[in-house]
Parts: structure tokens; C-alpha cells; sequence
């Protein structure tokens, strides 16, 4: 194939869980297509914004950031590809992928960085979980210092999830100096 | 083995040292890792992992529409159990995940993990003390 990449067996990852498709990267963008139709996702090139890398258990992670601030995780890439698809972002879309690192660590502590629609966990510089703030249907401070995320309920996006995530909740100490005295986070 | 958990200050858990470490990916549910110590949550299609000692008390609460929840509370500052103090002290200006809530539709599944992570939970709080206790 001279014009891109396919792949099949990539999961799109978000809300509901993970679910399985095909993904194409070619010359005029990403394209991804839900396995058995339905959902697709288009992306032109001139569109992204930046291109990440993470390994994850098993596999590697391919996070693409879009100009309205949407994030796209696809999840299913060989070593092998990632170096092939780290040259193409480059040389097709001048763009080079940053790499990211997961922790498994297990630690509850860390810090909360807020990225357009992302909310990251991070642990020690390493990325625990992201959520996607575009989900949140309340947020709620009890206290002083706990803020609480609260999940819309979505039973539609026909995921793979066997148990949902409803509810969040952060504890800043005032310790923290990061979020003081700002009315709107996370 | 026992050298590696003797030598774990509950200030300095580590639940895996490698991405790889962790269990094969399995359904997209709380799952408990005994070997290690750790709960895995799904979060954004993603399984996280929790050591033991982060987490505080677990319950699980059953409704009408045979919906299950889970919750599951983690130690932050301020409460009591795993020296949150020398941690803050440690960490300064760390944010903590305090509370996670799920819903599930096998109230079994629940039932199950909120006993594992019990257990689990004892074992490793009844092991701590001991070795607190040898060290005085």
C-alpha cells in the first residue's frame, strides 16, 4: 500500500468501555470504522492537533487530539507499528508523536492536569486515567476540599463495559496550590 | 515473595513496576489481582490499578431495578491508616482519588470483589502491623 495504513483489530476507547474496528491512516487523515458498521470516525489531517504514544499492557495507545478539542484513543498497535506510523505522522502530516507513559504503580495520589475536554490523573510524571470532562453531568465541591464528577449514564453507546463508571471524587489538600481560589475546576 | 513485601513501606506502594506486569486484559470489570495486591478498575476502557493500600473501605448497595453499585473510598490526608501524614508530608501538593462509584448489572460480580478486597484488605493491614510491630 502506498497511500497509508490499515489496520484491523483497533479499539476506540471512551465512556462505555472499548470497542472494536478497523482503522486507516492515510495522506487525508485518520479513518476509523466500528467493526460491523455503525459508528465511524473521520479526521481530516488538517485537523489534528497533536499525536501521542503510550504502551499499554500488552499493546500500544495512539491518542489523537482534534481542533475542537475532542481526543480520540485507539488502542491495538504492534511495536512495529508505531515506529512505521511515528514516520508517517512526520513526513505526511509534520507532525511528531509525543510519547506518554503509563502508571501502574497503583498510588492514589498524584496530580490532576486539565488538557481542553481531558481531565489526567497523573502519578509520578506518568499517566494513571483520563476522563473526559464532556461526560461529566455534574460536578459537585463538598466540603473544602473534595470535588466530585459525576457521570452521565449512557446505555447507548453499545460498549463493552461490564461495570460503569458513575462518580469521581478528587481531594485537594491545602496543601495544594495548583487549583487555589479557581471557582471553575477541575 | 516475602522479600519484596518486607521491604514495601505502606508509603511506597508500588503494585507493578511494568506495563506488562498487569493481569491479560480481560471483560471491561473490576477485577482483582491477589498476586499483587491490586484492584483494577475500568476507566475509559482503560483497567487502572489500585494497590490494596490506597484504599480504604469498600460497600456495595443493591436497587429495585437490579442494579448494583459499588464504592469504593481510598485514603487520603486526614483519615486514619497508612500514615496519611508522613504521605502528605512525602508528596506535598499531591491530589488525591478519593471515591470511585460504579454500576453494574451483576450484583454477584459485586458481592465477590467487595469480599476479595476485604480480604485482601485484612491481609495486608494484619501483615503491615506485624511488621510495624518487629521493627519497634
Amino acid at each position: 500500500m502506498t497511500d497509508g495504513h490499515l489496520f484491523n483489530n483497533i479499539s476506540l476507547g471512551g465512556r462505555g468501555g472499548t470497542n472494536p474496528g478497523q482503522l486507516k491512516i492515510y495522506s487525508g487523515g485518520i479513518l476509523w470504522k466500528k467493526q460491523g458498521g455503525g459508528k465511524a470516525i473521520d479526521v481530516d489531517k488538517a485537523d489534528i492537533m497533536g499525536v501521542t504514544w503510550m504502551k499499554v499492557p500488552r499493546t500500544n495507545q495512539l491518542g489523537v487530539r482534534i481542533k475542537d478539542g475532542l481526543y480520540y484513543k485507539f488502542t491495538g498497535f504492534r511495536d512495529q507499528d508505531v515506529t512505521s506510523l511515528t514516520n508517517f505522522f512526520q513526513s505526511t502530516c509534520g507532525i511528531t508523536p509525543e510519547e506518554k507513559q503509563l502508571s501502574v504503580s497503583g498510588r492514589n495520589w498524584g496530580e490532576v492536569d486539565l488538557n481542553g475536554n481531558m481531565l489526567t490523573f497523573m502519578v509520578g510524571s506518568k499517566q494513571a486515567f483520563e476522563v473526559s470532562l464532556a461526560d461529566v453531568s455534574q460536578t459537585q465541591l463538598q466540603g473544602k476540599n473534595d470535588v466530585i464528577l459525576e457521570f452521565h449514564v449512557d446505555d447507548t453507546t453499545g460498549a463493552n463495559e461490564k461495570d460503569s463508571l458513575m462518580e469521581i471524587s478528587f481531594h485537594i489538600p491545602n496543601s495544594n496550590t495548583q487549583f487555589v481560589g479557581d471557582e471553575n475546576h477541575p | 515473595g516475602d522479600n519484596r513485601t518486607a521491604a514495601k513501606a505502606s508509603t511506597d506502594v508500588v503494585a507493578y513496576k511494568n506495563v506488562n506486569d498487569l493481569p491479560p486484559p480481560r471483560d471491561l470489570m473490576i477485577q482483582i489481582d491477589q498476586k499483587n495486591e491490586a484492584v483494577l478498575l475500568p476507566i475509559y476502557g482503560s483497567m487502572v490499578p489500585f494497590h490494596v493500600a490506597t484504599i480504604r473501605t469498600v460497600s456495595s448497595q443493591q436497587d429495585t431495578n437490579r442494579s448494583c453499585y459499588i464504592r469504593i473510598i481510598f485514603n487520603v490526608p486526614g483519615t486514619p491508616f497508612n500514615s496519611p501524614d508522613a504521605n502528605s508530608l512525602k508528596f506535598p501538593g499531591a491530589i488525591y482519588l478519593k471515591e470511585v462509584s460504579y454500576r453494574s448489572k451483576d450484583p454477584r460480580h459485586i458481592s465477590e470483589i467487595v469480599q476479595l478486597i476485604k480480604t485482601l484488605r485484612r491481609h495486608f493491614v494484619a501483615r503491615e502491623s506485624e511488621r510495624a510491630e518487629r521493627a519497634t
